[in-house]
């Protein structure tokens, strides 16, 4: 196989790398917009959906393209296979964000909004998993993703404690409906990254290593 | 490998005058199953593949030491019929050579010189033959027209036809496709897939996609040296050794 594949393949990670870093930022983004009510930056957010959609097919196409002109093998082939893996839950991450910036303007007219303590936390926690899994990727070392069920299980934690809150607040006042199922949706979005952090995650190990894992 | 061998060699080495060509070779090769010679150019597999039935015995100052076992019996003893070995472990090269005969001919050929004379007989392992190498629906009207005739992947399945007439135990092929085009080489790729239910297949190949796609071991070699055989999909899926990875993903050869 030529030097051309290899060069190509190292530059499709790194685009994949950077678009994935794109929707983790749309993810981050659209946290920090809601709990300070930004409008503004949320409409700046929704508006980085273009961009996702167009670099995911983009990204997709030169796979594709690798796949039929090369038919690459052994670890080129994992990394093929990671990447277009990366490439599905990176977006999916990065609509979450999407959704997250639009509940912004629709939260902001809710009666005394504060973004519940255990949503913050997922958030970091959440975060933190998803810059271990584009590292691991970028430098082909399992060793951030290590303890990833962990951090998994604790994120799965908190989506069950702020399910629980918001539904005790739900069903106390029926004014704070509206806000504790926007609050239920984020957590639920967050919780949704956790796992497809996870799921990126097999991926890696399995292009590092050759060997599949289930991460639960 | 977990499959019953029908070939296995144990410290086999060969040399042409001073070349160590063959280098200490320990392989199993499982019955009824497609094996795939992989490697870059130069590293034995050829040489490899034409110890199992000998064929470098027609070669001056090649010396080979250790042993491969045919169904348990050894293929270097001394008394042992080589023109009966070649029947048991037929051969098919890289470039269809047909004699310059007749389709029927060609395929009769070798029954006739292993002793069969009826022509009723004859006739059946003929159209048999031409049957199991996927060529008889083709030729079926042209039987006593010069196989010269036919395309290039016909004649090399009109070869692989003449190998199953004598009915062996092993098909060698030798890079059976190199010469063929695209189309020809699925029906030959097809036609190994069917084969193995009766024969036990070893292939040299250069194409990796095509080892990969007909075979359900690999051994990849270099420089003489057998440096990994398993399953097909574990040597391409995820190698063990540093030296077959960078053979597969091109890194070198």
């Amino acid at each position: 196989m030529s030097e051309k594949f290899h060069t190509e393949l190292e530059r499709l990670k790194q685009d994949t790398v950077e678009m994935a870093r794109f929707a983790r930022d749309m993810l981050c983004d659209s946290l920090q917009a809601l709990a300070v009510q930004d409008i503004d930056g949320a409409k700046e957010i929704l508006s980085r959906k273009k961009h996702i959609r167009e670099t995911t097919i983009e990204l997709e196409e030169r796979t594709y393209q690798l796949i039929a002109l090369y038919q690459p093998m052994a670890k080129d082939m994992r990394v093929i296979a990671c990447t277009l893996k990366i490439i599905t839950s990176a977006e999916r991450i990065g609509r979450y964000g999407k959704d997250i910036a639009n509940m912004v303007g629709f939260v902001k007219d809710q009666p005394e909004f504060m973004q519940p303590p255990p949503i913050t936390h997922m958030a970091r926690l959440v975060t933190g998993m998803i810059d271990d899994v584009i590292r691991a990727y970028e430098t082909e070392n399992i060793r951030p993703i290590e303890n990833l069920s962990k951090r998994d299980d604790a994120v799965d934690t908190l989506w069950h404690s702020v399910f629980r809150e918001m539904l005790t607040f739900m069903m106390e006042n029926c004014r704070t409906i509206t806000r504790g199922t926007y609050d239920i949706m984020v957590a639920r979005y967050l919780e949704r990254s956790g796992d497809h952090a996870c799921r990126m995650a097999e991926n890696v190990h399995y292009m590092v290593t050759g060997e599949r894992i289930e991460i639960r | 490998m977990t499959d019953e061998s029908i070939i296995t060699t144990s410290d086999l080495n060969l040399w042409y005058h001073d070349t160590h060509a063959l280098q200490s070779i320990s392989i199993a090769i499982p019955r009824n199953r497609v094996t795939a010679l992989i490697g870059p150019s130069g590293c034995g597999k050829s040489t490899l593949l034409r110890c199992f039935n000998r064929l470098n015995d027609l070669i001056d100052s090649v010396r080979v030491t250790g042993t491969i076992m045919l169904s348990g019996n050894n293929i270097h003893e001394p008394g042992t019929d080589v023109v009966q070995l070649r029947k048991r472990i037929g051969m098919v090269f890289q470039k269809p050579n047909p004699f310059p005969k007749s389709v029927y001919e060609n395929v009769a050929y070798g029954p006739r010189v292993h002793g069969i004379k009826d022509k009723v007989e004859l006739d059946r392992i003929v159209e048999k033959s031409l049957c199991d190498a996927a060529l008889y629906d083709e030729v079926r009207d042209r039987l006593h027209e010069s196989a010269l005739s036919l395309s290039g992947g016909q004649q090399q399945r009109l070869c692989i036809a003449r190998t199953l007439a004598v009915e062996p135990e092993v098909i060698l092929m030798d890079e059976p496709c190199s010469a063929l085009d695209p189309i020809a080489t699925g029906k030959i790729e097809k036609l190994i897939d069917n084969l193995k239910q009766d024969y036990t297949v070893i292939i040299v190949t250069h194409n990796m996609q095509q080892a990969a796609r007909v075979s359900d071991y690999t051994g990849f070699m270099y420089l003489g040296k057998l440096i990994e055989c398993g399953r097909t999909r574990q040597i391409f899926e995820n190698p063990k050794e540093d030296l077959t990875e960078n053979y597969i993903t091109g890194r070198f050869g």
